[in-house]
């Protein structure tokens, strides 16, 4: 039983990050952070850019999958439609804004054309659910990309070539190097996570989860279904689309082939692995999907040596490692790794009468 | 502080390190590594897995031949899966972990042209790979990145303009749905518009494992005289090609140079009948088993029957692995000039050798001396596959775009 943990005022009592740990813990998160991005050389800040922005993306998707219960296979789409938002914004109406000015802006406007079009693609979650509205929900990546590379969009979207990305401005800080874009990244990251936390001592987030138990009793108990599903899909969809705006300040160059359902799946794969409905899901999930392929990549590549001829044989075995890691996670921990990081530190609490 | 002995011996230690940091510095490193992404796994498989072995020959003979200004060279590869932002993090981690990176090869036109905006500065080196897309022969904006022959533009060009002497008036364009498929499709709809042609029919299909009869089926539909086939390698294009024959179409096909392999086409013709017959595309080398072949073939012919014996390559290099070695050695080339010059190797001294690289005899990949222009080699020549004879023959001279 964990004692100890008293309050002596009411403030106290509603902090997100009431005990020594878990502000210990959120202060050695920042310190390795910063770290990273003094110390770590590029490839090390590019892997942890895309790991900051899928951390983003799969936090979205904890949010309507995790914690709404609602099935979505079609969440890359929000994140295109983010990065395509941005890029258009900054090609048309963006132009007249001064450069130190449009970044700010284009970033809300990309949030809320993907929470709009959350909310449209959200609609056959009123109607079916499960398996259904995976599928209905699949349909949304088609439709998006579909119309991204149509040739009448192009002079807009570039069509099928993709298009070029302008690098973010803040306020006059120019972000040329993936060094300082790091430091967006992680700075948004971190919000978005604290954000998510704190939703789900709301009540739009008991609501959610209320529908994830049982969805006609929450009806019952009053909660609007229509009103709070149609938000969990907005709330996942500007998640997405903010990922999707970093995605687009990040790289040079977004092709429409880079928003396909495998970014879907592996959002999804991501959430699954990690953990559904806890806050730390998409960051395992995440550090799994994103970190350790390559990893795997620099072990084979540090063991095996890099010739040529050693790759055409490490690399499909690459390949098998990680899909057999994830097979494996599934088989063993189903509910995530949280569960497993839940059971380390209960065991750790109550140390020494854990064990046995 | 009281200067003793001690304190005397480690300042001075200190300060003849310091001092003489620069010299160690300058001393010649001990290799040179190119790094590549190739397609190990992924819709490419085929190709890449043939491409690794090739790269271990063009170390060997390159470090043969005293390396670079006698600096020997160590190849690396990655797999990426043909996925560019893959193949974006095997040159990112190759910048960062490798010391002395003077060149690296892309593995797919999406990688290169994802990865074009970022070279500069300390972040840009020499880049060949297995793209023939136009927008790359760019050394205005993209002086480091280069083509190993003509693009993929001039190739339809030439096609097009063989199509019209030939007496044709529709075309088809069916394609691979990836940034290599669709490069030329705009150039060529110009083109075939100023020739007269009418183009009846684009269709995008899978890069592997596409929907054969609905393709076939489009292709009946639109009546096209000839169809050219962009965006494949190992598939798709023979099967298309045997579904119009089934069908009974004396539509006749074209391809440009990554579908005109002949150990593909040997394989389809032993398994499927001479459907294949009078496929012709364009090429820019030559074919290994070119009569006429050149030292350098012969010398890959020599390593290969040594050092792949019991493979594939024992007897033959596919086209593929010609392209590659044929990319890196323009690399290399303009390496060893600039090391004959004396200057550091830099990405910017070597892309201003790539521009000096005129009337160079490449040692037997072409039938004459070749010139880089405007980072990009435009010699090739048109060739068209016999059931007959299972070789790819050439029906037209060396030209140059």
């Amino acid at each position: 039983m964990i004692t100890g943990n008293l309050k002596s005022s009411y403030a106290a009592d509603e902090q997100v990050l009431d005990n020594r740990w878990k502000r210990g813990f959120l202060l050695a998160c920042l310190a390795g952070l910063a770290a990273i991005a003094a110390f770590g050389n590029n490839y090390v800040i590019l892997i942890a850019c895309q790991m900051g922005i899928m951390l983003i993306a799969v936090t979205g998707v904890n949010v309507v999958i995790g914690y709404t219960g609602l099935m979505s296979l079609g969440h890359a789409a929000f994140v295109a439609i983010g990065a395509y938002a941005v890029v258009i914004f900054h090609n048309t109406a963006g132009a007249w804004l001064p450069d130190s000015v449009a970044t700010v802006v284009a970033i809300p406007v990309a949030v809320a054309v993907s929470a709009l079009i959350g909310v449209i693609v959200g609609l056959p979650s009123l109607r079916v659910k499960g398996l259904y509205l995976a599928v209905a929900t699949l349909s949304a990546n088609f439709i998006v990309i579909f119309l991204i590379e149509q040739d009448v969009f192009a002079p807009w979207t570039g069509g099928m070539n993709g298009i070029n990305t302008p690098a973010p401005n803040l306020l006059g800080w120019e972000m040329d190097t993936r060094r300082e874009q790091f430091v967006l990244i992680a700075a948004l990251a971190v919000l978005s996570l604290l954000a998510a936390q704190n939703l789900f001592r709301t009540r739009v987030g008991r609501a959610f989860i209320a529908i994830r138990d049982r969805d006609y009793s929450a009806e019952i108990l009053g909660i609007s279904l229509y009103r709070y599903k149609l938000m969990s899909f907005a709330i996942s969809a500007a998640y997405c689309g903010l990922a999707g705006a970093l995605f687009a300040y990040f790289y040079a160059r977004i092709l429409p082939e880079q928003f396909e359902l495998d970014l879907s799946l592996m959002l999804v794969a991501a959430i699954i692995v990690g953990g559904m409905g806890r806050t730390m899901g998409p960051v395992f999930g995440v550090i799994v999907i994103v970190m350790v392929p390559e990893v795997i990549t620099v072990l084979f590549g540090a063991i095996a040596g890099g010739g040529a001829e050693l790759a055409q044989i490490r690399a499909p075995i690459q390949e098998i490692a990680f899909g057999a890691l994830i097979v494996g996670f599934l088989l063993f921990e189903p509910f995530g790794i949280t569960h497993i990081t839940d059971r380390a530190l209960r065991a750790l609490n109550r140390w020494p009468f854990a064990r046995g | 502080m009281r200067l003793n002995r001690r304190k005397f011996l480690v300042t001075s230690a200190a300060a003849s390190t310091v001092l003489g940091a620069p010299a160690i510095l300058r001393a010649q490193p001990s290799e040179y590594v190119v790094a590549a992404s190739l397609p190990l796994t992924g819709p490419f498989a085929t190709a890449g897995q043939l491409v690794a072995p090739a790269l271990r020959m063009f170390e060997a003979l390159t470090n043969q031949d005293g390396g670079i200004g006698g600096v020997p060279i160590r190849v690396t590869a990655e797999d990426s899966g043909y996925i560019p932002a893959n193949a974006l993090a095997n040159y990112q981690r190759a910048l960062a972990t490798e010391e002395n990176l003077v060149m690296y090869f892309g593995d797919s036109t999406g990688f290169m042209k994802l990865v074009a905006p970022e070279l500069r500065g300390e972040n840009a080196r020499l880049m060949g790979s297995t793209s023939f897309a136009s927008e790359l022969a760019d050394p205005a904006s993209n002086p480091y990145q280069y083509l190993p022959g003509p693009s993929y533009e001039d190739q339809f060009d030439i096609l097009l303009n063989q199509i019209k002497d030939e007496g044709g008036s529709t075309v088809a364009f069916i394609h691979s749905n990836t940034e290599f498929g669709r490069d030329p499709l705009a150039h060529g709809r110009a083109t075939a518009e100023e020739l007269g042609l009418r183009i009846v029919l684009e269709e995008a299909t899978r890069e592997q494992g596409a929907d054969i009869p609905t393709h076939v089926t489009q292709l009946a539909q639109s009546g096209a005289d000839y169809a050219i086939l962009q965006g494949y390698v190992t598939g798709v294009w023979p099967q298309l090609i045997g579904g119009a024959r089934q069908f009974g179409l004396p539509t006749r096909f074209m391809g440009t140079f990554w579908g005109m392999e002949n150990a593909i086409a040997d394989r389809v013709t032993d398994e499927a009948g001479p459907i294949l017959d009078g496929y012709s595309g364009v090429m820019p080398y030559k074919y290994f088993y070119d009569p006429e072949r050149g030292p350098a073939y012969e010398r890959f012919a020599a390593f290969q029957k040594e050092a792949f014996a019991g493979s594939p390559l024992e007897n033959y290099m596919p086209t593929w692995g010609l392209q590659a070695l044929f990319s890196l050695q323009i690399g290399l080339e303009a390496l060893r000039r600039v090391a004959d010059k004396g200057l550091e190797l830099t990405a910017d001294n070597a892309a201003e050798a790539l521009a000096e690289l005129q009337d160079w005899d490449t040692g037997g990949f072409f039938g004459k001396p070749v010139s880089m222009v405007d980072n990009k080699i435009g010699t090739g020549r048109v060739y068209q596959y016999s059931a007959e004879t299972k070789l790819f023959s050439p029906t037209s001279d060396w030209f140059t775009v």
